[in-house]
Order: structure tokens, then sequence, then C-alpha cells
């Protein structure tokens, strides 16, 4: 399937983007790594990945590089680039004002 | 979004594009890693090599979709699609070559011409003029009820200079060719001006090396100063560096040179004694405002000024006029006149506008009509090709793409028609330019640049999106079941689609019709230009002119004697029948003097004056010019200085001032206070020769007798009039001359019949173009009516075997095929008749002595049509006889 439907549609962007952050990564580790960071809950399917990956380094955001992997063996490593980083700020900033708002809804006082 | 990001976003598609497959394997080798980690975990777990693999793809989801998924990614399907479709039509064109030739071949052609055509209106009616600002140069004229465009006096001038709030700078100039000598070489004659001060300033061209003139040399007696071109500069003076200060011999006086003027320092054209816009003047003189200031009447100087910001030519003129109504209450001779000024651009291009605009009309017209064609043949492919597209819309293939799919192909075709059409516009302009009239301005500035291509592959693509779309629609509407079903037989979509072929040649005979119309009246029009009697005969005369400077020539007698001495040593040339000298050259401008003589016991009528247009002649000038006498005789040479004095007037003169009397023996004269003796008799009248073979009437006109000449005549035409080749005598007249002096140049050595053609080659030209176009309208219009015809004989053959079996003869199907073709041709006409009839209005003034809506031509042109419609349906025919009756029951 294209989308995880478990997933709000364009968060997947946001959590590569979070997650490469911090240093490049291949789609492998990107993959786990959210696994691991989100105690299992959000399984990023392999068919949604790389055409994820795919769209944000046409959009300029990630760049991509050949280099030896820590299973020595060659593997793609994406990294933020500097629009990638404003990017990053700007859908961090969109997803806590949409989840803030979607817990005030859900937290509402119920009416009889 | 930052520039960077774009320019990353920009190289990221065109290495998706470009690199594809690169990227695709870069993609792979990922998703492969990606695979084995994800078996190696697998096989940590416990799992032995087969499942860890079997798991890890399950986990992964089919490659080949994310694949698919990646790509629509790159957002790249949209070009790579239209690469695939244009390659997929490249290979269905290469399959009909003989389609693809005619179609690309007549698009090519068309597109050309246009392209050609409008390098030509580039370069003449879009660029703007060599000056800087241009646009706020202006020429001023006066204007009264008889004279649109007038000169103006040089004193007025003085006035309007020093009083006007409009010109920043403001100028007049004045034709006075110059005589060089003493440069080396041959005397020669140079094309130059008598310009003040602030000419240089109007046009914001300044000299090269040295400085113009300033108010000090418009004083009389101030100095011979020159200024020259940078053409004079490098012929004549080999481009010395030292020619500031240098004496020159002008018309026997020495010039000291204060200026060069740079190369291309383009003359901004004048209107009496013309010289054309361009490069044409080599130099340049002071006018200096000598004699009595009051005298207000004599007009000879042309006036061009440069606006102020702001300025409109409008609101300098109504300044003017202010200035002008001032003026007129100082003084009689301003009386009259009011102020006409036009911009400089319009005053260049005004006299060939109009032709242009129709030229590229009739272009257009050509292009679309090429466009009809094209989409006509595509339309009859599209129904070839039915099951194919039924095919593929059965497989799938939606609707869009399938437009798509049939618009790469009209694209690629008119692409590459574009391609070929801009080499033909290379050509095209190089031949055009040989072919433009001599007078035709700008002709410089005409070349196939960046902006050429540009509109070239504009057209291609408007050109191939205009014919396409109307096919790939309709095509697209194609039912696959019916169109499988019936395997390609007759189908309500097949006669939709015939209906709209029928519509499409109609149009594009409609088309034709309106440009062979327009080349139809052109061409009668030229006709009647060629076959007006001139009212001189141009076969077999050489003209020369000469100028004697007046430093050597001080008086008439000077003058009239060495005319007289020249033209007896030239009578004895052997093979001359003629040879005269004169002041007047058929076609080739004039002079005018208005009010200046009286006729013995008339009085001109109210507001008007009489006036006419004034030269002298020697005795044999007319028979050498072939103008014929129609009473009385011609000057002789008892018409000396002393003799009874004469004049010759024209026939116009004579049936206007002395309408219903013979104007023989009557008298005019130039005095205010005539003594008997200062009566010219009018001793004969010769024929009429208009100003330009195209002007509505001749003028009044009369001659006085070279030995008579009551003023200065320094500048005349020899005219000799040859048995044979006339152009052999140039060497024997120009020894002649240097004979008796050989300080002379001997200029605008020219053939009397070259100056009557010169008139006619801006008609010949649109003519020779209009009717080009018209001629490849017909071509297109014939495969038109050809390609439905014979389509739909193809598909009505069956109908025809019935018809045969039944009992039609050959012709009776002959005649129904044709019938057809003439039918879609009629109706053609008349929308075409319908559409030259309501625009003839364009054509009028460019039209000589026949409408616009000239019935001959119409009828001509309907003829053509149907004369064409019926060759072109002819083939299909012939084809229908051969239907074969047996097929035709076996079938059914």
């Amino acid at each position: 399937m294209s989308k995880p439907s478990d997933l709000i549609q364009g968060t997947l962007d946001l959590l590569i983007l979070k997650t490469i952050a911090l240093e490049p990564m291949h789609g492998w580790a990107i993959a786990k790594r959210i696994q691991q960071v989100s105690k299992d809950v959000l399984q990023v399917t392999q068919g949604a990945l790389y055409p994820a990956l795919h769209r944000l380094e046409q959009q300029g955001w990630v760049r991509g590089a050949w280099r030896e992997s820590e299973s020595g063996r060659e593997a793609k490593f994406y990294s933020l680039t500097k629009a990638g980083r404003v990017q990053l700020e700007k859908e961090l900033e969109q997803w806590q004002r949409l989840s803030g708002a979607v817990v005030l809804v859900i937290n509402a006082p119920q009416e009889a | 979004m930052p520039p960077e990001r774009w320019w990353n976003i920009v190289r990221m598609r065109f290495r998706s594009l470009l690199k594809r497959r690169r990227v695709e394997s870069e993609l792979d080798r990922e998703m492969r890693y990606h695979l084995e980690r994800q078996t190696e975990e697998n096989l940590a777990a416990g799992m032995n090599d087969r499942e860890a693999r079997e798991a890890a793809s399950r986990m992964f989801g089919g490659v080949s979709q994310v694949r698919e998924e990646c790509r629509d990614m790159r957002r790249t399907q949209y070009a790579e699609n239209f690469l695939q479709d244009l390659h997929y039509a490249g290979r269905k064109l290469g399959k009909s070559p003989a389609f693809t030739v005619v179609i690309v071949l007549t698009l090519a052609l068309s597109i050309g011409a246009n392209s050609a055509i409008f390098s030509v209106i580039d370069g003449v009616l879009l660029k703007p003029l060599p000056y800087p600002h241009a646009e706020r140069i202006a020429r001023v004229f006066y204007r009264s009820l008889e004279y649109p465009k007038f000169p103006l006096n040089p004193w007025d001038f003085l006035d309007f200079r020093a009083r006007n709030r409009s010109f920043e700078s403001f100028a007049v100039y004045s034709r006075a060719d110059l005589q060089l000598s003493g440069a080396g070489g041959d005397p020669l004659r140079l094309s130059a001006f008598r310009i003040s001060s602030g000419y240089f300033r109007v046009l914001g061209v300044h000299p090269a090396t040295g400085r113009e003139f300033d108010f000090s040399e418009e004083r009389p007696g101030s100095g011979n100063e020159v200024i020259l071109s940078d053409r004079v500069w490098r012929n004549q003076f080999g481009a010395t560096p030292d020619i500031l200060g240098r004496k020159v011999l002008l018309d026997s006086q020495p010039f000291t040179v204060i200026g060069v003027m740079p190369a291309g320092a383009d003359h901004p054209g004048n209107s009496y004694n013309s010289v054309a816009y361009g490069d044409t003047v080599d130099a340049w003189t002071p006018f200096t405002f000598a004699g009595n200031s009051n005298n207000r009447g004599s007009h000879y100087v042309e006036g061009i000024g440069r606006l102020k910001p702001g300025v409109t030519a409008e609101q300098a003129a109504a300044d003017f006029n202010g200035i002008m109504t001032e003026l007129a209450s100082q003084h009689e001779g301003d009386k009259g006149w009011t102020i006409y000024m036009v911009p400089l651009f319009q005053e260049i291009i005004g006299p060939i506008h109009k032709m242009l605009l129709v030229l590229l009309g009739a272009v257009g017209l050509v292009l679309l009509i090429a466009c009809v064609n094209a989409a006509n043949l595509l339309l009859a492919r599209a129904a070839a090709r039915q099951k194919e597209i039924a095919v593929r819309t059965a497989l799938g293939a939606g609707r869009w793409r399938l437009v798509r799919q049939m618009l790469a192909e009209s694209l690629l075709i008119s692409l590459v028609g574009g391609a070929l059409g801009a080499l033909l516009a290379i050509v095209g302009v190089r031949i055009l330019i040989s072919f433009l009239p001599p007078d035709f301005p700008r002709s410089g500035a005409i070349h196939v640049n960046g902006l050429v291509f540009a509109f070239t592959a504009m057209v291609a693509v408007v050109t191939g999106l205009f014919f396409g779309l109307a096919p790939a629609l309709q095509a697209s509407r194609t039912d696959p079941q019916q169109a499988l079903h019936e395997g390609g037989r007759s189908s309500s979509g097949n006669a939709r689609q015939t209906r709209l072929r029928a519509v499409l040649v109609v149009g594009e005979v409609g088309l034709a019709c309106v440009l062979l119309v327009g080349a139809g009246v052109m061409l009668r029009s030229f006709v009647n230009l060629l076959k007006l009697d001139p009212g001189f005969r141009s076969q077999h005369v050489l003209t020369a002119e000469i100028a004697l400077p007046s430093a050597n020539y001080k008086t008439t007698d000077n003058i009239a004697r060495f005319y007289q001495r020249l033209l007896s040593n030239l009578n004895t040339l052997p093979g001359l029948r003629a040879v005269g000298a004169g002041t007047d050259l058929p076609w080739t401008g004039y002079d005018e003097n208005i009010g200046g003589f009286t006729i013995e016991g008339k009085t001109p009528p109210p507001h008007e004056e009489f006036h006419a247009r004034y030269h002298t002649a020697s005795p044999d000038y007319f028979r050498a010019v072939g103008i014929p006498l129609l009473r009385g005789r011609f000057f002789n040479e008892q018409d000396v200085k002393d003799a009874p004095r004469v004049v010759l007037i024209n026939d116009v003169m004579a049936r206007n001032y002395w309408p219903g009397e013979d104007a023989l023996g009557k008298r005019i004269t130039f005095d205010d206070k005539p003594k008997d003796s200062d009566w010219l008799r009018v001793v004969g009248v010769v024929g009429d020769v208009k100003d330009a073979p195209g002007s509505k009437g001749a003028e009044p006109a009369f001659w006085w007798p070279v030995l008579q000449q009551p003023f200065s005549f320094t500048s005349m035409t020899i005219v000799l009039r040859a048995h044979s080749d006339a152009m052999l005598l140039t060497d024997a007249v120009r020894t002649k001359v240097r004979e008796l002096d050989p300080s002379l140049a001997v200029a605008h050595v020219r053939l009397l019949d070259g100056i009557a053609q010169e008139q006619f080659s801006t008609p010949r030209f649109a003519l020779f173009l209009v009717g080009l176009f018209a001629a490849l309208a017909l071509v297109l219009a014939s495969i038109g009516i050809y390609g439905v015809i014979s389509y739909s004989v193809s598909q009505r053959m069956h109908e025809f075997g019935m018809r045969v079996a039944l009992g039609a003869s050959s012709w009776n199907l002959i005649s129904m095929v044709m019938k057809q073709g003439v039918l879609l041709t009629l109706i053609g006409v008349a929308l075409g008749f319908a559409c030259a009839l309501a625009f003839g209005d364009v054509l009028d003034s460019l039209l000589y002595g026949v409408s616009a809506r000239d019935p001959l031509t119409l009828v001509g042109v309907g003829a053509m049509a149907i004369v064409t419609a019926t060759l072109a349906s002819f083939p299909s025919a012939c084809r229908a006889t051969g239907a074969d009756p047996m097929t035709s029951l076996r079938a059914e």
C-alpha cells in the first residue's frame, strides 16, 4: 500500500525529516529508527518509505549520497539540506498546532 | 522559495529525466540493500535461508510497484510520456512517408514564408530607428488646402526656433549636392544637405571626429565649412587622421572640414529632391540665412525636431500653429498655412506600412490554409487508424492520453515543418531583400535574428496544436466497440468525420479564394499601371546629371553657353536620334511655382493662385525624352537670349488656364509690372507627364528655353535618345563633358527605362509575393479537395459497385464524384467571395484603376477554383469507375 493507513497523511515526511536531522541515514536505518523510537507503534512500510524519500529528494529537502554502511556494503545515505531544515521547522510547528488542536477537541467536556 | 532550492529542484528533474536509467538502477540498489538487511534480520531471528528471504520480500511489498510509485514522485512522467509519444509519433509518421512529406513540406513552406515576412516586419516596423529616443523626433511641414505637405520658409524657421516651447532642438535641412574635385580621381558628385545648426542634435548623432555647426555658421559669408560622411572620408581621403581643418574643393570652392560623421549615421529621409532614408548622404554644409528676412513666400527647407520629453507631436503642432497665426498677421506670405507634424518613424514607414500589413495578412492566410490542410490530412489518417485507436481504447488508454498521443504527432510534424521553415526563411529573406524596391526604407535592418526564430518556433507550436486538436479530439471519440465490430467500415463516427473534413475543405477553398481575389486585383492594378501611357518613351534613352559650380558659372549666360556647346558636341556622336538637356526628368520629383506668374487677361479663382511645375529645356529635350508636341512648336535655335521670350506649356496647363481657348500665342509673365518684353508667349503645347505613374493626373507645367532661363539652373539632366543600346553612350558622354570642363562630375548615369521600372517596383514586389502566396494557397486547397474526394470514393466503392450492377455507366460515376468536389468548392468560393467583398477596403488604397471588388477578377477566380476542383477530383472519379459490381454483390 502506498500510504500507511495508521499514519496521518503527510506525517511520514515529518518523521523522515526529523529522523535524519540528527545524522545522515540510509532507508533501512530510517525505517528501523522510526520503529524503535516509537516503541514499535509506527511501522513504516518500505513501499511507502522509498517513494517518500524520492519525493523529498525531488523537492530539494534531502540529499542522497552513496557511502559504505555499518554492514560494510554501499548504501544511499540521506541528509537534510538547508531547505530541508527550514521545511522540518515548518512541519514541526504545523504538527504541534494540529495535534494540540486534536487534543483540545478530544478532551472537551461532554455535554449532557 | 529561495532560488537555490529552485535550482536544486530543476537539477533533480533534469537528472530524473535525462539519467533515468541511472536513477532507476540506484533505486534498485537501494531496495536490494533494504531487502538484504531485512533478510539478515530474519536470519538472526532464527529463520532459515529461504524463509528469511521470502518474509523480507513479503514485508517489502511489490518491488515494481514501489518502482512505479517512485517514478510518479519524480513527477517526470508527463515529460517521459511526451518523449514516448514523440518517439511513437515519429515511428508512425515514418511508416507513411508520402503523407508525412506532403504535410511537412506544406507547413515548412507556409511557416517559412511567415517567418520571412515577419523578419521584414521586424526589421522595418518593429525595430526602432537608429537614433536615440527616435520616438521623439518629428518632421514638420506646412499644409494648405491645396498642398498637404509643403516645405518651410527659412525665415519662418528662425521664428519657430526662437518661439516654440515644444522642441528640445529644431532644425531645417535642404538638399544641395556638391561636386568634390581635387581629392584624387575623377570629380565626384556628393549627395549633400545644407543644415541648420541644431540638425545633428535633433537626430542625436554626432560627428565621430570634429564638431557640428553652431549658430555662427548660419550667418551669411561665415566661411565654407563641411562635415563629411565616414564613406567619403575613407574612400576619397584614405581615412586620413588629419582630415580636420583640411581644405577640400567642393563646387570649385575651398571648404574646411570640421567633422566626420560615424559610419551608419542614417539620413532621416526627405521629401523634396529626396534622398532615400539610410546611409545615403555624403556631406553636410551649414545653411546660411541671407537676404531679405521679410521674404516669406519661398519654401524650400524641411523641418525636423526633437520633442521635449512628454510632449506629443499634436501638442507641438498646436504650439507651432499658434506661432504660425502670429506670423501670418505680420507677413502676407505666411497666410493660409497650417502646420502638419508627423513622427519621423511614420514619415519613413508610412508609404509601405499598409503594404507590409497586407503581405503579413496574406502570408497569415496561407498559414491558416496550411493548418486546415494539415488538419484535413490528419483526419483522413485518423480514419484509417480507427482500429488502432479502438484497440488502444479497449486496452484502457484514457481519452486524454489518446489526445496527447495524437497531439504529439501533430507537434512533431509542425516542429519539423518549423525547423525546415526557419531554413527556408533564411534563404527566403535573402531572396526577398534582393526583390525589394530600391526605395524601400530600412531594408538594411532586415535580418533573420533571434526574434524571428522565436516567432518561428511559436508559430510552429501554435500551428501544431491548432491543426492537431480537432483531429485528436475527433479520433479520441472513437467508440471501440463499434469500430472493432464494424471492422473499419463506415459508421456514424465516420459520417461525423466526413462532415468535419468537408467543412475544412470548404474553409480552405474559401481562404484560398480570398487570396486569389487579392492577387487577381493586384495583377489587374499592375497591368493597368503598365498599360498607362507614361507620356514619354523610355526605350534606348540615357540620362546623366551635371551640376555646374556657381563659382565657375556665375551668370545664366555662362550656364546657357555651356549646355549649348555640350549639346552640340554630343550631337556629333553616332547612333543618336536626339539629345537634349532639361531640369525635369519624368517621375523623379519636381519643383513648383505658386502664384509666381500672371496670365494675361486672367485672374485666378478666389483663394487660389496660378501654379505650375517649372522647368527649363533645350530645343531637342522633348524629342529626346519622347514627350510629344500637341500644338505649336518646340523651342528652336532662334529662342536665344535677346529674341522674343517664349514658353512651352503642357496640355493640363493649357486646359486649366485657357479652357475652351487655344493657349498658343497667349502670354504669361513673372514680373509684377511687366514691360512688353517681360511677357512670355506660349509657342507650343506638349503632352502631359504625371509626377508618378500612379498619380491621379498631371499637374500644370511650363518650360523656359535654356537660353532664356530667368535665373540659374545650375543642375541639369542630359538626355540622349539612341537607336539601340543607349548604355553604350556612357563613356562618350563622360569624355565630351571632360573635354569641355574636366572639373565636372557626370552623376546618376541611368537609363530612362530603369527610372520608369523603379516606379513599378513596389507594386511589382507586392504582386509577386501575394501572387506566390495565392498560388501556394491554391495548391493547398487542391490537395485538400483531392484528399476529401479520394477518401470519400474509397468509402463508397461498395456503393459504386452496386450502382454499376444496377446499370450506372462510368460517366454516371465520374460525374457523381466530380459533382461532390465541385459542390464543396462552390460553397468555399461563395464564402471566400463574401470575405473578399467584406474586406475589400483593405486593398483599395494599394490599387490603381481597379476596385478590390472587381467583378471580372471574381469571375476569373471562381472559374479557376472550379477548374482546380475538377482536376483535383478527377483521379478519384476515375478510380470510382473501377468499382467491381461482383465484389459489391458478394459482400451483400
